[in-house]
């Protein structure tokens, strides 16, 4: 105690001698406090007081009511290690060190409000905040970086408002408990946060200071939903080609240019109104969308995570608030004033000024100018070249009493009194608390659920609204995972009635995208494939009342697109479903890409089937130095010429454009190969169509019982939730267990019982041992013959029984129904199957007492126990 | 033979057997009636069938030019010849014949499948074309060297082989024979080829294959060396500088000098003769290095202006195409509305607007193809200046180190004139410390001699590198000549192809519309 004195001593007179140093910061100390907290407390009139009063009485309904729920009486501090209970000498020394630090600190700087030292925890101790931080190394890999880190602690937690907006806690509880609770106040969740994120190497600190009122609240109603932001397309700024040498010179330009000017300053006069009128709107509503002036503006007391900076590839400085887990700039103006950070090495008071928010601190904790540190000999000393030559020199100074200074100057933060952060894998998978959570945004309101939780696979929901008082559903979008059909969202438009299904891979069908408005077939509707896993490379199929488009990619016949034409159906008295009564097809039209193999002409583009007028047309692939491309048109008529015969083929059945004209497509008997080769290809491509048609019927009906079934997929490695892995486990630890038992009675001893009876401990005697051997022997032919009679006395009891119901059968078969008689056949059959069992039975204990019988002796004749009568054999 | 060729006349391969064969062979039913109707042309067959005909010699065939398969088995050819011109031939079947060598296959170079069953072949030579050749049938023959054999390892395409029932087939080792020399092989005799087999094939002859094997590699690589040294020189030729990379030049320039060579023995000329060389040497290859540079260069240019002028006329077509493509649109629906139409003057009123939309759309295009032409014009002119620029420096800097080399070479000769003349001196004063060769010590005669022989070998020189000079500023000047032609001459055709394009397609259009105002009016 003496040494700690001293020491304590000692560090008193060096921060006395420091106390020009102090003398600044007294000086910056008074601009301290942001300026707007002054302005509101000098022009508190009575009436705002009113106002403040009733608003803080509103604040605090809830916290009174939610409060109970995670006091200290409810936590349960006997399961705590003893760590939590208890201060060692070198946290007692830590404390004394803090006190004199806040005494000193509160002397100089007396206007400041004091500081977040050491709180008390769970356990009613109190303990340096910097030892509550426990860096921990989550076992997840998602958790390794902080954005998925931040948001598993804004999940995992349920925010608690502070017992007082204005002041820090008086208690700060360790993370073990916070997670146990799954509740907590800022400073646990930024606590928590930060010892995830030092544990995982970033270069975090826990921030007491100043947040704005919906921060505080964690109320992101005026915040725009991430979820909802589209991504800003990133517009790729075309590189501006030089233009080559040898490029042509467009041509000349004959349009007057002082029209060309005269237009677009006219566009130029219209867009800037438009553009007029939206600010205008937009400003508006901005107006309205703006939170009421709080009171209590720059008081409210927060904490959040500083990130700095050079660990982890951090490119600058950002805050992460722990309650949503998002990041925020340095430059953020919901971040209001900083008083101190910590991390588990160190603290430091903030001496800038907080009158512009946090915009103009610098975040270099190495300026003892503008961090004041509370323990010397951190590693955290980045500028402070000066300070760097001072401690150079003291330590030349110092060299006889080799660092005593040193020792006590460079005072390391004890190690954590918490326990490392512990998550089990079920809680990981939980998140929320009882896995759901419900966030509102602005004009949107995003639900999640844990994995399983929903019978359905249903993960999260965003629902989109179209005014701020979110009764108007806009969209909702709901996200879904295990599913087995591989829906993965799902997304509704309630303006337009258009629901959009997306697929991950691996659907039977192969679905990718299905946008429809009924499930009704020959509606509008498009369905997108993957098309790598289907056969026919299908990628598209749209859909309308009259019409289908197919688009199609890498096909061996290099089909591309396919798109057929309906008449109504025609009206049949019978009822039919569509598949007996297909719409007539009107026309299909179908395109290619080109086939290399084939020269251009003769290489189809396109060819429409026009069914209804029997015509065929035919266009080719463009050769590349042309501009025109080959055209065909086939008349199908078949037509009786004037003597009855039937026209084969007349050049007038085939009307063809050429580029190249050629010798051998002008023959008729090239045309009428041509012609009937399209005719099958015709009858083929209208059963294609058809069978499409059936194929989009099946893909509905399969949909449907789909979403019926709503079946999820689970894991073959997920023990707990594959049935048939824990069937197939439970089935193999009752095989282990019957061996096992089997085991047991193979180990059986059968002398147990008798050995009891002499005094234990003793050698048997000869006379004695065989004595043993002869009783157990009886006992055990006692037991055989015990057996064998008891198997006997029930077949002799099941047989005359059913000689019994025989007797009484014969006497009364006349007056039996046919319900008796079946009653009384089913019964005999059983107990002449149990008869003959029983007769088995005793054949066999028969068969095997004897054997039984001499396995036994044998065993005793070996047992070591009975060794004496070896010895007469021997 | 044991066949009936002696009791039969032989048949003479005629038109009409031709035709006949044709006919009977060709499409069937409506098809058929159609192709009688028309006649089929020879040229349009595809395979044709001539067996059993008694056919002694294989004539009258060259009309079939697209014929694919042929079939000419069980008649009694003795020769291969007439096939000249069926060079897309596939599969030819020329078994059960009395053909004694193989020959006349040397332009079927597609063919895949041949069969010689069962004929009189001994050798197996005259195949070197056929490098698409799968399956060979040479059964039934008298080949009795095996060696015949290793020239089949030449067609790498080759999977079936037969050769049963010939002499070598007798051999107990035939099966590993071939089996080892053609591992390629599939089937042997309409049998697979095990893969027990080949690995035995394979140990047994392991030795001569991997001798065979070795040698072969030998060839190719001297194979492929020579045609790496062909394109090198090739390389160097179209930068006009080949054989300017080295003492090839001087080597030449001393090759018919006789007199220079004999005076090389004099003292001190031999030293004089190192600098020279290697100084002469220096030059050419900084000819050489330039040469290459402004080929380089000269590339580029080229590549520009084709990749250019690629790109408008790319940019051009795909104007043309939408043009096109938009003037359909709506020339269809137009069309399907004068069908449509029943009132005689609206028709004739619709139709007047047809026919000024295809002259308007004949217009656009051909003001488009102006435009082109125009733009095209000036590019190349363009081009053209700076090619011409470019050879006149290269041909400039070029003459410039050619007079270098002159300079060398006049230097030397008065160097080798004092040497010669003060040689002669001292001969005349005979204080010669060493007796000259007998070849120099002719010249040294008197000093007109010495002189003469000197200036003659100067002579010699200089006129060496004045060739070498002209042949390179004459080749440049053609090769620029003929390119500046021939893109020109290509813009015309293109030019020219093109209005022929649109005028065809217009016409078309036209007549199109004119059938339909003719068939309006019948109805």
């Amino acid at each position: 105690m003496e040494v700690l004195r001293e020491k304590v001593e000692e560090e008193e007179e060096a921060e006395r001698e420091e106390a020009a140093k102090r003398a600044e910061w007294a000086r910056t100390e008074k601009m301290m406090r942001p300026v707007e907290v002054r302005k509101e407390e000098t022009t508190l009139t009575q009436e705002m007081l009113r106002d403040l009063e009733k608003k803080l009485s509103e604040i605090q309904i809830p916290i009174s009511a939610e409060l109970p729920a995670f006091t200290k009486d409810t936590i349960d501090i006997s399961k705590l290690p003893v760590s939590y209970k208890t201060n060692t000498p070198k946290e007692e020394h830590l404390l004394q060190v803090a006190d004199n630090f806040s005494r000193q600190y509160s002397h100089l700087c007396p206007d400041r409000v004091p500081l977040f030292l050491h709180p008390l925890n769970e356990c009613e101790v109190p303990k340096f905040v910097s030892t509550t931080l426990r860096p921990t190394l989550m076992p997840y890999p998602e958790l390794y970086n902080w954005d998925s880190c931040a948001q598993f602690v804004s999940d995992f937690l349920t925010m608690v408002p502070l017992p007082d907006p204005l002041k820090p806690p008086s208690h700060l509880y360790s993370s073990t408990t916070v997670l146990n609770y799954q509740k907590g106040n800022c400073f646990d969740f930024s606590t928590m946060l930060c010892s995830m994120l030092i544990g995982s190497g970033y270069d975090a600190y826990c921030v007491n200071g100043y947040g704005s009122l919906d921060l505080c609240h964690m109320d992101l109603t005026r915040e725009v939903c991430p979820l909802t932001v589209k991504p800003k397309e990133t517009v790729q700024k075309e590189e501006k080609v030089l233009p080559k040498k040898y490029t042509i010179r467009p041509p000349r330009d004959l349009c007057s240019r002082f029209e060309q000017e005269q237009e677009v300053k006219k566009q130029q006069e219209i867009r800037a109104q438009e553009k007029k009128q939206l600010r205008e709107e937009e400003e508006r509503l901005m107006e309205a969308e703006k939170a009421k002036p709080d009171a209590l503006h720059g008081l409210r007391v927060h904490s959040w995570v500083l990130v700095l900076s050079g660990k982890r590839e951090v490119p600058e400085n950002f805050f992460i608030d722990a309650f949503t887990g998002h990041s925020y700039s340095t430059q953020d103006e919901r971040f209001l004033g900083i008083e101190s950070l910590w991390n588990h090495k160190n603290y430091w008071i903030n001496m800038q000024d907080c009158w512009n928010c946090c915009k103009d601190l610098i975040f270099d904790l190495g300026d003892p100018v503008r961090w004041e540190y509370m323990l010397l000999g951190t590693d955290k000393s980045q500028l402070s070249l000066t300070e760097d030559d001072d401690s150079g020199i003291n330590d030349e100074d110092d060299v006889e009493n080799l660092g005593k200074e040193d020792e006590d100057k460079s005072f390391d933060m004890p190690h954590s009194w918490v326990e490392q952060i512990e998550i089990s894998p079920e809680a990981f998978e939980t998140r929320c608390p009882n896995g759901k959570k419900v966030i509102q945004y602005k004009r949107a309101k995003l639900e999640k659920w844990a994995p399983y939780l929903n019978s359905n696979g249903l993960v999260s929901r965003l629902t989109t609204y179209e005014d701020l008082e979110c009764t108007n559903i806009l969209e909702i979008k709901e996200w879904y995972q295990n599913r087995e059909d591989m829906l993965e969202l799902k997304h509704i438009n309630k303006t337009t009635d258009l629901k959009i299904d997306y697929f991950k891979p691996g659907h039977p069908q192969a679905l990718r995208v299905h946008s429809y408005k009924s499930m009704q077939p020959e509606m509008d509707r498009v369905i997108e494939f993957y098309e790598t896993a289907r056969v026919d490379g299908l990628i598209k199929r749209e859909e309308t009342a009259r019409t289908m488009t197919e688009y199609y990619q890498g096909r061996p016949d290099f089909l591309s697109y396919r798109h057929a034409n309906f008449r109504p159906r025609v009206k049949k008295l019978a009822l039919s479903s569509a598949e007996s009564n297909p719409r007539p097809i009107v026309k299909i039209t179908e395109q290619f890409f080109r086939n290399p193999a084939k020269p251009a002409e003769e290489d189809v583009a396109e060819r429409v089937f026009l069914l209804a007028e029997e015509r065929i047309q035919l266009r080719y692939h463009c050769r590349d130095d042309h501009i025109t491309a080959s055209k065909r048109e086939f008349l199908r008529r078949t037509e009786v010429d004037s003597k009855g015969n039937k026209i084969i083929m007349t050049p007038d059945m085939c009307i063809s454009f050429e580029v190249e004209p050629m010798e051998h497509t002008k023959k008729l008997l090239y045309q009428y190969e041509a012609m009937m080769h399209l005719k099958r290809e015709e009858k083929l491509s209208r059963h294609q169509v058809w069978e499409s048609e059936l194929e989009v019927l099946e893909i509905l009906k399969l949909r449907e019982e789909e979403e019926a079934a709503h079946t999820l997929t689970i894991s073959i490695y997920d023990t707990k939730r594959n049935e048939k892995s824990k069937e197939y486990r439970e089935a193999m630890e009752r095989v282990m267990h019957e061996e096992h038992l089997r085991q047991v009675e193979t180990q059986l001893d059968y002398l147990a019982p008798f050995l009891a009876q002499l005094p234990p401990g003793e050698k048997l005697t000869r006379w004695q041992a065989v004595r043993l051997k002869d009783e157990c022997l009886s006992d055990f032919k006692q037991r055989l013959i015990n057996k064998a009679n008891l198997i006997q006395a029930r077949f002799e009891k099941e047989t005359q029984e059913l000689q019994k119901k025989q007797q009484w059968y014969q006497e009364n078969q006349v007056t039996l129904t046919p319900e008796d008689e079946d009653l009384y056949l089913s019964y005999c059959s059983q107990a002449m199957f149990r008869i003959r069992i029983l007769e088995q039975r005793l054949n066999r204990h028969k068969e095997l007492a004897p054997l039984k019988y001499l396995a036994l002796e044998e065993k005793l004749y070996k047992d070591p126990r009975l060794g004496e009568l070896q010895k007469i054999f021997a | 033979m044991n066949r009936l060729c002696d009791s039969m006349e032989p048949k003479v391969m005629d038109d009409d057997m031709l035709k006949l064969a044709v006919g009977e062979q060709g499409p069937q039913e409506e098809a058929g009636q159609l192709a009688k109707q028309e006649g089929i042309l020879f040229k349009d067959v595809l395979s044709l069938q001539l067996d059993f005909r008694n056919i002694l010699r294989i004539d009258n065939l060259w009309q079939f030019e697209n014929l694919r398969k042929l079939q000419l088995d069980n008649n009694i050819i003795e020769k291969i010849e007439g096939l000249e011109n069926l060079t897309h031939l596939v599969w030819l079947d020329l078994s059960f014949n009395n053909i004694e060598t193989i020959e006349g296959l040397d332009t079927l170079v597609n063919l895949e499948d041949l069969s010689l069953f069962n004929n009189r072949i001994s050798k197996i030579d005259s195949l070197d074309a056929l490098v698409k050749l799968q399956v060979l049938s040479l059964g039934n023959n008298q080949i009795d060297n095996m060696m015949n054999i290793v020239y089949l390892r030449r067609f790498q395409c080759l999977r079936t082989l037969s050769l049963s029932g010939n002499p070598i087939s007798e051999a107990e080792d035939y099966k590993m024979f071939i089996c080892a020399y053609l591992p390629d092989l599939v089937y042997l005799d309409f049998r697979r080829i095990d893969d027990h087999t080949k690995e035995l094939a394979e140990a047994k002859h392991q030795y001569s294959i991997d001798e065979l094997k070795h040698r072969e590699n030998l060839m190719q690589v001297r194979l492929q060396d020579e045609r790496a040294r062909q394109e090198e020189l090739e390389k160097h030729k179209t930068a006009f500088v080949e054989h300017l990379n080295g003492s090839f030049l001087f080597d030449s320039m001393y090759a018919e000098d006789s007199e220079g060579n004999k005076l090389s023995y004099l003292p001190g000329v031999s030293e004089l003769l190192e600098a020279y060389k290697d100084k002469f040497v220096i030059i050419c290859m900084n000819i050489f290095e330039y040469g290459l540079k402004q080929q380089e260069k000269r590339k580029i240019e080229l590549d520009t202006f084709s990749e250019c002028v690629h790109e408008a006329i790319q940019e051009n077509q795909e104007q043309g195409k939408r043009k096109i493509a938009q003037f359909e649109e709506k020339h269809l629906s137009s069309l399907s509305a004068i069908r449509e139409e029943s009132e005689l003057p609206n028709i004739e009123k619709m139709i007047l607007e047809c026919s000024a939309d295809v002259s308007e759309l004949f217009n656009e295009l051909m003001m488009l193809e102006m435009q082109l032409v125009e733009q095209l014009e000036e590019t190349i002119n363009m081009f053209e200046r700076n090619i011409v620029d470019m050879v006149g420096l290269f041909i400039e800097n070029v003459q410039s180190l050619m007079a270098q080399c002159r300079d060398l070479e006049n230097h030397h000769h008065e160097k080798l004139l004092e040497i010669s003349i003060s040689t002669l001196e001292k001969i005349v004063k005979g204080d010669l410390d060493e007796d000259l060769p007998d070849a120099p010590a002719s010249l040294f005669v008197d000093k007109d001699t010495i002189v003469n022989a000197v200036g003659a070998s100067h002579d010699i020189h200089l006129l060496k590198i004045d060739n070498r000079e002209d042949e390179l500023v004459t080749r440049i000047n053609s090769w620029c000549t003929r390119l500046v032609d021939k893109i020109h001459k290509d813009e015309i055709m293109r030019n020219r192809k093109r209005v022929k394009e649109i005028n065809q397609y217009i016409d078309h259009m036209q007549s199109e519309l004119d059938n339909l105002e003719y068939s309006d009016i019948l109805d």
